[in-house]
């Protein structure tokens, strides 16, 4: 490497090199300002990762489709069937009334949703999935696709809990298989986010287990 | 091949193909959103949401194309709404914002700065660990050779030869972002 290149690293390193041009100075400057930006060293938040798996895990399963709107009957026929002046004023009423039904009812406003991605414990360090949790209105519906879990049965089975920052637990559902889970809450998601699944055994007593087996954190989506 | 595999796995939402996807790229995306943004919350949405936008538009992008310079477009393209959002939201009185606020930081980078910035941090991460932390000290702490020195517990000789070699490397890798 020649000498003028030598200086040039020298000068980037931090050494006083009085042999430069202005513009190489003005050149080797730049270069020290992207190294001294802190976007060329800031770190995302550990967390970040799961974020990201979470948010596509909820994209790929697409979003609950708002119900059709219904129009009301009477006022369909009396679009079709306008005759008197005095019916005419009650059609027009009728119209109105029809479009305000298909404009709120009909709205693209997104359902609140949560998603996150939940991971075995010790009890089950194999296990891996992800979860979508939508606001409708009988509650929030939780979706929960996991691998890594045995199927359980004959007096066992796996109970879904949501804990608030208070420590909380509401119960969620209890299935035997988490490989396609649906389980619904009706506390809400905003307030409890923290998820996970115990092993139950069917004895009468309703309280968790404490045996987790998988956690996980929901996330807002949008 | 193996490239090919991962991205129809990403395509299809795979967890483990996103999540190598994102150990690959992910600190570049945000390292360009951060560029743009300068908040390190705004940064990491914007991060999200290029994730998700590139994996609708996974279907479309052609196999050979370079994944990171796609990322970054689509990052930039992200960030840039994510300033214009937050600029729109700012109805503070002027005086009350803070001198960092996004509101009032200039234009967003133009695409070639925030890639600049794909690049360092790419090189800066191909450094020696010792190398990198130098660097690190140098110019994000702005310590002299002296202090870093003090800080590391060597000898300053030490650290302006780790200094010269990374710079070395660096002026090798970053040289043509000047040209």
């Amino acid at each position: 490497m020649s000498a003028s290149d030598n200086e040039r690293i020298a000068y980037l390193s931090g050494e006083p090199v009085e042999s430069l041009t202005p513009q190489e100075r003005a050149e080797l400057d730049e270069l020290r300002a992207l190294l001294e930006a802190p976007a060329a060293w800031e770190e995302p938040d550990t967390g970040l990762e799961d974020r990201v798996v979470a948010a596509i895990a909820a994209e790929a399963r697409g979003p609950v489709a708002a119900p059709a709107p219904t129009k009301p009957a009477r006022a369909r026929w009396r679009l079709r069937r306008p005759v008197l002046a005095f019916g005419g004023l009650a059609t027009a009423a009728a119209a109105i009334a029809v479009a305000l039904v298909i404009a709120l009812g009909g709205s693209s406003t997104k359902p609140l949703q949560f998603a996150m991605v939940v991971n075995g414990t010790s009890l089950a360090p194999g296990a891996h999935g992800s979860a979508t949790l939508t606001k409708t209105q009988s509650g929030w519906r939780i979706e929960l696709s996991a691998t890594g879990l045995q199927h359980l049965a004959n007096g066992r089975y796996y109970q879904a809990w949501l804990k608030n920052s208070a420590g909380i637990l509401v119960p969620v559902g209890t299935f035997n298989d988490a490989q396609k889970v649906t389980l619904w809450s009706g506390a809400p998601v905003t307030q409890f986010r923290s998820f996970s699944v115990t092993v139950q055994q069917a004895n009468g007593n309703p309280a968790s287990s404490g045996k987790r087996v998988l956690v996980g954190t929901a996330h807002p989506v949008h | 091949m193996q490239d090919r595999d991962l991205r129809a796995r990403f395509r299809q939402g795979d967890p483990d193909a996103v999540r190598e996807i994102y150990r690959s790229h992910g600190r570049l995306v945000y390292a360009v959103a951060y560029r743009v943004l300068g908040d390190r919350g705004l940064a990491e949405e914007a991060t999200q949401q290029t994730f998700v936008k590139a994996w609708r538009a996974a279907q479309s992008v052609d196999e050979r194309r370079d994944l990171g310079p796609w990322l970054a477009a689509i990052a930039r393209r992200v960030a840039i709404d994510v300033y214009r959002r937050e600029a729109v939201r700012s109805a503070d009185p002027l005086e009350s914002v803070a001198p960092g606020d996004p509101a009032l930081v200039a234009a967003p980078q133009s695409a070639e700065a925030v890639y600049d910035v794909w690049e360092v941090r790419e090189a800066v991460a191909q450094l020696p660990a010792d190398e990198q932390e130098v660097v690190r000290l140098q110019h994000l702490d702005g310590f002299t050779h002296t202090q870093i020195a003090e800080r590391l517990g060597v000898a300053v000789g030490t650290v302006k030869s780790r200094s010269f070699r990374a710079h070395k490397r660096l002026a090798a890798q970053l040289g043509h972002l000047r040209e």
